[in-house]
């Protein structure tokens, strides 16, 4: 990888990674804790209840299609397109770069619109009991992360049309994507436990 | 040892007498733990202060500088594991020990906590429990568990509101009384094993009143319990009926206050007490005069009505109060003329 | 623009000291920032300590109703733990980590400022549930049920959930802060074994605040929802299980102890060198101990529910009897570290022995809870307030007016009174002990925890009195620490780079540093390169050097 101070003796180099990497690394290890955390509430629900694990009787068992499988689609051809983005950059193509992010953030925000729309389509809510509580917190606090992220893509797309990034300074997408694949690791886990694992 | 114990006891370091086969066995782990500590405290501390009086500095001179010893450290890492793997190994067998349960024990009594009172159901083998066995009581008369001694004793621990926790010191244990829905709720088997009173307490914060969610445990000989069950159980008398065109007072209680704090009744005749809970929450109402108590009336949970009858009472001022939640906004005065 | 050496003290440069404090990104102020800032919480949650102590002297209810002493109580606990002794020890570390680095400042500068002005509002909106209604009143373990919409009626538990909230984030956001700078802003020479031992104690602190944090985050969400949005997280009437709550609390909860205690064991292994004049026995171990503390306290936390039926009692057994080792190495460390020394009792170094006699007894307290068949009869008790305050208090409130005392001098140029310190250090000591000795034993006879009132007929009135008189005793000794701090900042003692003969490399710039720390760093060679550029022509001190481990001396 690339740094901005190439030109610079050896000796006053920045050595490893970059300082703002590692800090998206950190924080990214506290959000694999967070949703931990929300996942060992969605184990344990499904753990002590009793009779059949699944949506409340009134509503339909939760189904792959139509909406489910082709936004996790979505989402994950989002995290090639955004792998694209950081290559284009690492060889100085910050056209290339901004044009595979724009797609990238179309994408997140596609995904989005579609977990919106399956909401309105399941038939059961929050409050319904504790599948419906551990299911729409789950996957809620995923998509404020995507949300969060799609924000984070949005100034890089920013940044990239002002010029700003280079093949030797481009942290920031660096840091972004490594955020944004992460989330789509997250759907990917969330989506399996809530539709395969069951 | 004894000599030590005895020296730790009357400084208040060692539990309360214990008064069951487990308690018995948590008692010697207990004092086995405690001299282990007592040890390293006098040890370690004693090092302390030595070295503050040997070590004080006298000259300038800087002292032999050791950065370690892998010896020295090697062997003050492995004592400690041998002796932390020590008491690992007393306390799982002390625990599997006390954890034992039996066949059949003497009584089963599904003990429910709740904001803020006790409600102590001794289970029959029917299936009836119209005559079983129910004794209540909160804060201002906290009810008496009576217990077989020699026997082992079940209790199952519901709550249908918040975490309590059923907690006798002299038994030296305490189990969570934690609201689990349709599974299963906790367990706690002790054998009792000397005759006497008991006080206990709930250990589990739950709320206002916590502190005093007080009981009382009452181990006697199997003859005198089946003696006090006979007399306990609720037989098929009629409620008592209130005489035509009596005096029926109307009390209401709602987020735990009473709707009104006067009230009137005549002297000398029975009357009524129409009592209307608008919540789900145990309320009662009880009469005392100068810290006397009168008449308490069965605790009900609403939402509903329940009417208590009362005796003729002579002419005076009384006070009124639930006696689950004692407290101001349900304390009221009765003048009875 | 014309080019001029910039001088720190030129006419142009100043700019007015409120919108300075407000708005910097110095680690030096925002160290500050953050001390002052914890004691003022500090002050509170004492103040209302003393009026749970009050309340307990004597049997009866003279001042409170029962509401009332609940919120005290659990607004005690919050206050101390989260808003006083963590941002109190992030303060100092944030001051001189950067320092003890060779670095001239920490690694986000901005997202410093940021962690610290959370701190104020999240504490601000936790207390504001006085003003309206009532503030949260469950302990500040707020066990569900008893904490959802039914029994904690009110907006002061929900309040409480996002100042917390706010304070969690700031937290995390901090951890982020010190490892990135302490892994990646070192200065050369300085290996990984050759940082400090407070560095590395901060270090493991900031890996467990980031990982464990975002679980009671995700717990507090959790409620948040069950309390405002129908949810049946903890609703065992809906599918919930009120015992998760522990677990996610709990999971958190432990680690955290460890939080608070592992900076406050940094301070004490930098000032027990410094006035014992060796170096830490067993450095390397040390921070093994450290690491191998960090690690099993995320194995240990249903140790606070042995007594809910529903946890795997041998395992948690198990693990918190392991976590004794590593502490009583490090407690050996520190013992001969004392041995053969050459000991000079000024105040940090008395605070810092305070320190390990305390922690001694909080830490056989612990291994004591830690046997179930122990557990069921002390747990909920008195035992417990004894046994955290021990750890709490006695070891790091000992801790922070140690560091208070020892770095109070490179933060201000000033050395703080010696005789006020020794008073205040003793009336603290004897009136902790006896606040919170008697509190073993109230437990031992089975005095519940959180009770507002207790009967005279049991026994535990005079032990509850002398408790109350200790309290109040620690209350007292507060004054001379005060009229020390002001009578300083008026007319102390100055002092130079290095009044204490230090170790580490914050004593090799000037007292105050200048904002951008150092002019020139001494050579790094070892954990201690002031000592070895004080003792560079010193050749009794190159005789005197025995026992080298391989590798112990990097």
């Amino acid at each position: 990888m690339h740094s901005a101070d190439d030109a610079l003796p050896l000796s006053h180099r920045e050595a490893g990674l970059p300082t703002p990497l590692v800090g998206m690394l950190l924080f990214i290890a506290s959000e694999v804790m967070f949703f931990g955390g929300l996942f060992a509430t969605y184990f344990n629900a499904r753990a002590i209840h009793v009779g059949e694990w699944r949506p409340p009787s009134s509503a339909p068992e939760l189904e792959i299609l139509p909406i489910a499988l082709p936004i996790t689609i979505v989402l994950l051809a989002s995290s090639f397109t955004m792998q694209f983005g950081v290559w284009a950059i690492r060889r100085g193509d910050q056209r290339a770069m901004r044009n595979w992010t724009l797609l990238t953030l179309v994408l997140g925000v596609a995904f989005l619109l579609g977990q919106v729309y399956d909401y309105t389509q399941l038939g059961f809510g929050i409050s319904d009991g504790a599948f419906g509580t551990v299911f729409y917190t789950l996957t809620g606090f995923h998509g404020a992360h995507v949300f969060g992220g799609a924000v984070g893509l949005t100034i890089l797309v920013a940044r990239a049309r002002q010029g700003q990034f280079s093949r030797q300074n481009h942290v920031a997408v660096e840091a972004i994507s490594i955020y944004w694949h992460f989330v789509d690791v997250v759907w990917i886990a969330l989506f399996s436990t809530l539709y395969f694992l069951r | 040892m004894l000599p030590l114990i005895a020296l730790t006891a009357a400084c208040g370091m060692v539990p309360p007498e214990p008064h069951t086969d487990q308690a018995k066995e948590i008692f010697w782990l207990y004092n086995v733990i405690l001299v282990m500590g007592g040890i390293v405290f006098v040890a370690v501390e004693g090092f302390i202060v030595y070295s503050i009086f040997r070590y004080r500095r006298r000259d300038d001179r800087l002292p032999t500088q050791v950065h370690g010893n892998s010896l020295v450290e090697l062997i003050w890492t492995a004592i400690p594991t041998v002796i932390v793997l020590i008491l690992f190994v007393l306390s799982t067998v002390t625990l599997n020990s006390i954890s034992a349960r039996s066949d059949h024990p003497g009584v089963t009594i599904d003990v429910e906590g709740k904001q803020w009172s006790w409600v102590f159901h001794y289970l029959d083998a029917d299936a009836d429990p119209t005559n079983d066995v129910m004794v209540s009581g909160g804060a201002l008369d906290p009810p008496v568990m009576a217990l077989p001694v020699g026997e082992p004793v079940l209790l199952r621990l519901r709550s249908n509101d918040v975490i309590h926790s059923f907690f006798v010191p002299a038994f030296l244990v305490k189990t969570d009384v934690v609201p689990t829905g349709d599974r299963p709720p906790n367990e706690l088997e002790f054998t009792v094993s000397e005759a006497g009173t008991y006080s206990g307490q709930c250990a589990e914060f739950c709320g206002d009143l916590h502190a005093r969610m007080t009981f009382s445990v009452q181990a006697m000989p199997r003859t005198d319990f089946d003696a006090w069950l006979a007399v306990m159980r609720p037989t098929q008398t009629p409620a008592p009926s209130l005489p035509e065109g009596s005096a029926v007072l109307k009390v209401s209680a709602d987020n735990s206050t009473f709707d009104t704090h006067e009230l009137t009744a005549p002297a000398e005749e029975a009357f009524g007490i129409e009592f209307t809970n608008d919540e789900a929450v145990a309320h009662n109402v009880a009469i005392y005069q100068r810290g006397e108590p009168i008449f308490n009336g069965a605790y009900f949970t609403g939402p509903g009505t329940t009417i208590y009858v009362i005796d003729a009472l002579p002419a005076g001022d009384y006070t009124f109060i639930c006696d689950v939640h004692p407290v101001p906004d349900m304390t009221g005065t009765l003048t009875v003329r | 623009m014309a080019t001029t050496t910039l001088s720190p003290t030129a006419k142009g440069y100043r700019r007015s000291w409120v919108i300075e404090w407000l708005t910097t990104v110095d680690h030096k102020k925002i160290g500050i920032l953050y001390i002052v800032n914890a004691f003022l919480f500090f002050f509170a949650a004492g103040i209302l300590a003393l009026v749970v102590r009050s309340e307990l002297a004597i049997p009866g209810l003279q001042f409170l109703d029962e509401r009332t002493y609940n919120q005290a109580f659990t607004m005690h606990g919050t206050i101390m733990i989260f808003l006083f002794v963590v941002p109190v020890l992030s303060g100092f570390a944030n001051y001189i980590v950067p320092l003890q680095l060779g670095a001239p400042d920490m690694a986000f500068p901005r997202i410093n400022a940021l962690s610290f002005w959370f701190l104020p509002a999240g504490g601000l909106l936790i207390f504001s549930g006085y003003l309206f209604g009532g503030a949260a009143a469950e302990g500040w373990t707020l066990y569900a049920p008893l904490s959802n919409g039914t029994y904690a009626t009110g907006v002061g538990t929900d309040l409480w959930l996002i100042g917390l909230l706010l304070v969690g984030t700031a937290s995390i956001l901090g951890a982020v802060n010190f490892i990135a700078t302490i892994f990646k802003m070192r200065a050369p020479g300085m290996t990984l074994f050759r940082m400090p031992i407070l560095v590395w104690t901060v270090l493991v602190t900031a890996t467990l605040i980031l990982l464990a944090t975002p679980v009671l985050a995700a717990g507090m969400i959790a409620l948040f929802i069950d309390r405002n949005y129908g949810g049946s997280f903890f609703d065992p009437n809906a599918g919930g299980n009120p015992v998760l709550w522990q677990h996610l609390f709990w999971f958190f909860g432990h680690p955290e102890v460890y939080i608070v205690i592992l900076p406050a064991m940094g301070v004490v292994s930098e000032i027990l060198p410094v006035f014992t004049r060796r170096p830490l026995f067993g450095y390397r171990a040390f921070v093994y101990a450290t690491i191998a503390i960090g690690l099993l306290s995320f194995s240990v936390w249903a140790h606070h529910m042995f007594t809910t039926g529903q946890v795997f009692l041998p395992f948690f057994s198990f693990m918190t009897a392991l976590i004794a080792i590593p502490t009583g190495v490090k407690m050996f460390n520190w013992l001969a570290t004392l041995w053969r020394g050459s000991i000079t009792f000024a105040t940090p170094m008395l605070f810092a022995l305070g320190f390990l006699s305390m922690f001694l007894i909080g830490g056989i307290s612990g291994v004591m809870l830690s046997a179930p068949p122990v557990d069921f009869h002390l747990q909920d008790t008195y035992f417990v307030v004894a046994h955290l305050h021990y750890v709490f208090f006695g070891g790091s409130v000992f801790g922070v007016f140690a560091a208070t005392y020892y770095w109070f001098p490179k933060m201000t140029g000033r050395r703080l009174n010696e005789r006020l310190g020794k008073v205040h250090f003793w009336l603290h000591f004897i009136g902790f002990n006896l606040a919170f000795f008697p509190q073993h034993i109230l437990g031992i006879q089975g005095m519940p925890r959180r009770v507002s009132d207790y009967s005279p007929d049991a026994g535990w009135t005079i032990l509850n009195l002398v408790s109350t008189a200790g309290a109040f005793m620690i209350a007292v000794s507060i004054l001379p620490f005060l009229v020390n701090l002001v009578a300083t900042f008026i007319n102390g003692e100055q002092v130079g780079d290095d009044p204490w003969e230090g170790n580490t490399l914050e004593w090799a710039t000037s007292s105050p540093p200048p904002p951008y720390n150092f002019d020139k760093l001494p050579p790094i060679r070892s954990e201690r390169p002031v000592f070895d550029l004080r003792h560079r022509h010193d050749a009794e001190h190159l005789a005197a050097d025995l026992t080298v481990p391989e590798g112990g001396h990097s």
